[in-house]
């Protein structure tokens, strides 16, 4: 078409700035030598001091983060995988019903869960004696709850695109049900597995609504530390913390779109 | 939070879930029972279980509990009562609340669409390459935690951040612009927690419309403006309403944002819930407060559902 600019390039150009914007400013100020406390862009100078000074709380937090995140990616997967082929592969009436029930958690606001889950484990605490708020075990289960959705999604998306003659092929040569589906049906399904497990670690380390009501203290994940110090108590070194983070998890997406794929769990597929 | 892409399962959207033709494919195949065959419903239940145990019965016990009188202290009445949503309903700080969260959610919406729909289209009429970075750059703003983001716009925002310099450096403000801690800075900031995600659903939608039709009407003269108003935006309706609930929603339920950047001062619902329960304990308040904003999103999706449904029939990709 003619050579002028379009003003939706130009739209779009505001957009990537504004989106990358708060990063750039980040990545920047994190390395800079001035005091951190009146960030300056572009930066002054180069130093890797802050990353020296982080405090051990912040990896104390990161841990938490760190094993809250694969402990939720885990039993999304596991769950979310039986969920995905109940619904793709069995006869039962009422299927959208079932996906309309499976999403539902997506549809409550994050707020709301955090305190209908705070609330939930007082009741159980005073019913049973099971204190869930004290450990991960508490901050795990709700985690579970607002992944799993992206988990029964991405895996069913694959198993229905799959092509049954596969497992018919194995079963007629004799293989059995579990060695059909260890050899035919995982393997096969594995990058919507893969995918719906990184989505349900993202949602988990990413997540400050829900986390803030069930991890408070020593408990306290990443993003709720640095929530809490951007509120309270604002540290220099907490940009070298969000430093790290943008580059670990851009390096991890980065990852995993080129092994496993991302498409699963973004919106309408990319190709 | 970074809740970005997860609302894309949300409203249902393409990729996810089964097509109705697979499904039919598969059943007729598997036409007669064999007794052997894995029975896959098994496999269904235990998530249903689980999900009923997480969804169902602490929502329960939480509406229940916004049915008793609150007394402050983390202490409820023993007596069923209206009495926490008579007061929603009646103080004006409460109704204002209401009133913010939904303009705030709106207003996102309007400045997502307008923003977001040129995007989507530049990038799906770019070449593959340089689209595919930066949709991958885009994914990965996406994905990482909303946290980040906001203390990076908190920096850039700040009276002393690159926008006000840029602006007074400028002349255009005489005097540095108070772009957070007030419903500005909750508005910037709830378009950057939306806008990614905005983008690559209708950049999957546009890039489905075939050039051609495009081609056709500039032969016949259209303006690149009618071109856009009478090919695109008809064409790419479902995806831009689909795209506007979703970030209605996530607006509506946006808490991280709303505390970062209206330092406290800008009391949507979310904020409010949270203030109730965790800093003055005030439960059955918190517990009403967070079901009168379950009810409100849930019917917002059901009138847009039943609007676009009535609507929608030929506009459906």
């Amino acid at each position: 078409m003619t050579g002028r600019i379009r003003w939706s390039s130009v739209v779009a150009a505001a957009t990537i700035l504004f989106l990358l914007g708060p990063f750039v400013v980040i990545l920047g100020a994190s390395f800079d030598t001035g005091d951190n406390y009146h960030v300056q862009f572009p930066p002054r100078g180069f130093t890797l001091a802050w990353f020296g000074q982080i405090s051990p709380k912040y990896v104390q937090a990161a841990w938490t983060s760190l094993v809250v995140g694969l402990a939720v990616a885990v039993l999304a997967g596991v769950i979310g995988t039986a969920a995905a082929l109940g619904i793709v592969r069995s006869r039962i009436g009422g299927k959208e019903a079932f996906q309309a029930f499976f999403r539902l958690p997506v549809q409550i606001p994050l707020v709301v869960t955090g305190a209908v889950f705070l609330q939930f484990y007082y009741y159980v605490s005073a019913l049973t004696g099971l204190d869930l708020l004290r450990g991960l075990a508490g901050l795990i289960l709700a985690h579970l709850f607002i992944a799993l959705p992206y988990c029964v999604g991405s895996v069913s998306s694959v198993l229905v695109r799959m092509n049954p003659s596969l497992e018919e092929a194995a079963q007629s040569l004799g293989a059995t049900h579990w060695s059909t589906f260890r050899r035919v049906t995982l393997p096969a399904i594995r990058p919507g597995v893969a995918a719906g497990m990184f989505y349900a670690f993202i949602v988990s380390f990413g997540d400050v609504p829900v986390a803030i009501f069930l991890a408070a203290g020593d408990a306290a994940t990443l993003p709720v530390r640095i929530f809490q110090d951007m509120q309270f108590d604002f540290q220099p070194s907490m940009l070298a913390v969000s430093s790290l983070i943008v580059i670990v998890s851009a390096a991890l997406i980065l990852a995993v779109q080129r092994f496993a794929g991302l498409d699963m769990v973004l919106p309408g597929g990319r190709r | 939070m970074n809740s970005a892409v997860q609302h894309a399962a949300a409203a249902g959207l393409p990729a996810s879930g089964s097509s109705p033709a697979g499904r039919a494919a598969g059943a007729g195949r598997r036409g007669r029972r064999d007794p052997r065959a894995v029975r896959w419903g098994w496999f269904l239940w235990p998530t249903v279980a689980v999900s009923f145990v997480l969804l169902v019965l602490p929502q329960l016990g939480f509406v229940w509990m916004s049915l008793h009188a609150d007394l402050g202290l983390g202490q409820t009445g023993d007596v069923v009562t209206l009495a926490n949503y008579r007061e929603i309903l009646s103080d004006p700080f409460y109704l204002r609340s209401i009133w913010i969260t939904l303009y705030l959610s709106v207003a996102t919406v309007v400045v997502v669409v307008l923003v977001g729909l040129p995007t989507a289209y530049a990038l799906a009429r770019m070449s593959p390459l340089p689209a595919s970075i930066l949709l991958g750059l885009i994914l990965t703003t996406s994905l990482i935690t909303v946290v980040i983001k906001l203390l990076g716009l908190n920096i850039i925002l700040g009276s002393s951040g690159m926008v006000n310099a840029a602006l007074l450096g400028l002349g255009i403000a005489s005097a540095p612009l108070q772009l957070v801690n007030n419903e500005a800075g909750v508005l910037i900031g709830l378009v950057q927690y939306t806008l990614p995600l905005f983008v690559m659903l209708l950049f999957s939608v546009i890039q489905t419309i075939p050039r051609s039709l495009e081609e056709a009407a500039e032969i016949h003269g259209a303006t690149r403006l009618s071109i856009f108003l009478r090919v695109i935006l008809p064409l790419a309706k479902a995806g831009i309403l689909a795209g506007s609930l979703i970030t209605l929603n996530m607006s509506m339920g946006a808490f991280t944002s709303a505390i970062l950047l209206g330092g406290g001062r800008v009391h949507t619902m979310p904020v409010l819930i949270q203030q109730k329960i965790v800093q003055s304990s005030e439960y059955g308040i918190g517990a009403a407060l967070s079901t009168v904003l379950l009810v409100f999103v849930f019917l917002l999706n059901l009138a847009v559902g039943a609007w676009a449904g009535r609507s929608g029939g030929r506009a459906r990709r």
